[in-house]
Parts: structure tokens; C-alpha cells; sequence
């Protein structure tokens, strides 16, 4: 029972190879190990000193929803481009909404913070992901067996320009 | 009334199941079960989770392009009831569906099919490299030479009593 206590884990799986013999249990290891493999490990990384992911669960309530790939695609029309890049001085906003990456949907302090922010992993990550169409209901239904399926088409995304003029 | 379409795992979703999240830009999603709109709300892709039914057309895992695929779709034009028409559509309903299955499942076979070729030739392979640990490189020649000794042994025998 003590065993059972500290790692339950393996006794389950123990009780899943007594049964089995020598060879199927090394077939067994395998299959396990390439299901964990596909399923891919968490994506989750450094978030032992970060207090922002302390608690994650309220980080997706939907009041505190970001916005999604769809909406930043449709931001990155040049007409709502332009409206989101010169923004109103608006004293409310982070760096009063002078400094707006829009990519992340994220306002900066100042120009050297969102610089600094375009050489980072994130930004870059975020790129990748909108460089595909976004998903639609539409191609949810196509999945579901209305209509044949149409391959997402690539977009070409790159950093926004930065105007060097500071004043 | 209408049998959606879950926005996350493609399943149906039936009135009075599921839920139906409004962003505040009046776009509608609809889940079939709180497993889908978790994993909305964590912002996954659908077409990179594994068992939606997106990722699944996207990877090639099932049949994508076919006309039997064709004919479920949603029509917003009101059609009056007509007796005939309506039993005919029922019956054409159950046809399509009987292909369509039968395709489907053909075209996975057909997937799979690869696989068991290439375990046949990754086995040969491993096989012819490492065979060695069945059959020793110089196995047979040792008892061939002692066979020859053998013969020649007696035939001196032979030789000597004659």
C-alpha cells in the first residue's frame, strides 16, 4: 500500500504488464512511448519565477481575454493598421498608446521596450502563427463532412516598420 | 432548428447541448462540450490538436476530397413541403451516406496500407544488416573443412587396407 502512496503511477502500470509477456511488454513501453511523443510535451516553459503564471487557470477566463489570431489578421488590413499604429494620445493606455505592436496586440512604454520586444521569442512566435490563414467556423464545417477540404493558405507577415525620429 | 457544427472538434452540436461563446465583436462559436471551449480558451489550434476532426483532414488522416462530400451543406433558402420531394430526399440522404462510408474507409485502408509496406522493408533491412547475430560470418566454413578431413581420412584408410 506504501507503494501505492508514492508512485501510483507505476504501480498501474506494473499491473498492466504482470499480464503480459516478456516480449509484448517491451512492445508495450514502445507504444507508450510514442503516444507520449505525439501527444508532444507541455509548451509551457520557464514558469517557476514568472508571478503572471502563478495562477493559469484565471489567466483564461474570458474576461481577461486577448485577442485571437482572426481579429489581429483583421487588424493587419492596412486601413485598421494605420488607425492602430497612430493612435490618439490616450493617458490611460501604457506609454499612452504611442507605442502599439501589432502582431502581439500589445502596447510598449517607449520605442526601445518595443524594440527590444521585436527581437524576442514571442514576437517571433507569433509571426510564425499568423504567417497561417485563420481557422474559421467555415473550415470546421468542411471537416465536418460539408464540402471537401481546402488547404489554409500562407500569408506573408513581418514586423511592423519603425520610424526612427523619436521627436 | 439546426444541428450546428462544433467551432473546435467539428462534432454536432444538438439544441440544448453544448455552449455558444459571443465575442465582443459579435462573432458566434459554438462548443459541443466544455472540452472544446477549454481548449478555445487556451487559445489551441484546432488544426494542431490532434483529435479535432480539422486536424485530422489537415493531416491526411481521412478522406478530404470527394463529391460525396458535396452534398451536406447549408442551404438558407426555405423550401416548401412537397411529400415526394421529401421522400426522396430521405432516401437520396441514406444513399450518399452509404458511399460515403464505404469510401471513407477505403481510404484509410488504403493509407495503412503504406505503413505495412514499409515495416516489411525496414524488417528486411534490419534483417540483411544484422545478420551476423543469426548466422556467424564463418559458421559453416569450419565444419565444411572438417568434413573434407573427414573423407580424406577414410579414403587413406581405405587406401592403407587395400
Amino acid at each position: 500500500m506504501k507503494k501505492t502512496l508514492t508512485i501510483p503511477h507505476e504501480l498501474g502500470y506494473k499491473s498492466v504488464n504482470t499480464c503480459r509477456s516478456e516480449l509484448s511488454r517491451t512492445k508495450l513501453r514502445t507504444i507508450v512511448r510514442t503516444s507520449s511523443s505525439a501527444m508532444g510535451k507541455s509548451k509551457q516553459t520557464g514558469n517557476h519565477k514568472s508571478d503572471k503564471k502563478k495562477n493559469i487557470a484565471k489567466t483564461w477566463k474570458t474576461k481577461r481575454r486577448t485577442k485571437d489570431l482572426d481579429q489581429i489578421h483583421c487588424d493587419m488590413k492596412p486601413t485598421n493598421a494605420t488607425k492602430l499604429l497612430k493612435q490618439e494620445v490616450d493617458y490611460d493606455i501604457t506609454g499612452s498608446a504611442q507605442h502599439y505592436c501589432l502582431h502581439c496586440a500589445r502596447y510598449f512604454v517607449d520605442l526601445k521596450a518595443m524594440k527590444e520586444h521585436f527581437r524576442t521569442k514571442v514576437h517571433k512566435k507569433r509571426l510564425k502563427q499568423l504567417r497561417e490563414e485563420p481557422y474559421t467556423q467555415a473550415e470546421a464545417d468542411r471537416a465536418a463532412g460539408m464540402g471537401s477540404y481546402i488547404p489554409p493558405k500562407t500569408v506573408e507577415v513581418q514586423t511592423q516598420p519603425v520610424e526612427e525620429e523619436m521627436d | 432548428m439546426r444541428i450546428e457544427k462544433c467551432y473546435f472538434c467539428s462534432g454536432p452540436v444538438y439544441p440544448g447541448h453544448g455552449m455558444m461563446f459571443v465575442r465582443n465583436d459579435c462573432k458566434v462559436f459554438r462548443f459541443c462540450k466544455s472540452k472544446c471551449h477549454k481548449n478555445f480558451k487556451k487559445k489551441r489550434n484546432p488544426r494542431k490538436t490532434r483529435w479535432t476532426k480539422a486536424f485530422r483532414k489537415a493531416a491526411g488522416k481521412e478522406l478530404t476530397v470527394d463529391n460525396s462530400l458535396e452534398f451536406e451543406k447549408r442551404r438558407n433558402i426555405p423550401l416548401k413541403y412537397q411529400r415526394l420531394l421529401w421522400n426522396k430526399t430521405v432516401e437520396a440522404m441514406k444513399k450518399v451516406e452509404e458511399i460515403k462510408q464505404k469510401r471513407q474507409a477505403r481510404f484509410i485502408m488504403n493509407r495503412l496500407k503504406k505503413g505495412k509496406q514499409l515495416e516489411k522493408e525496414e524488417a528486411i533491412n534490419e534483417v540483411k544488416k544484422n545478420i551476423h547475430l543469426i548466422k556467424a560470418p564463418h559458421a559453416g566454413k569450419a565444419k565444411k573443412l572438417e568434413e573434407k578431413m573427414v573423407e580424406k581420412l577414410q579414403e587413406d584408410i581405405e587406401m592403407g587396407d587395400d
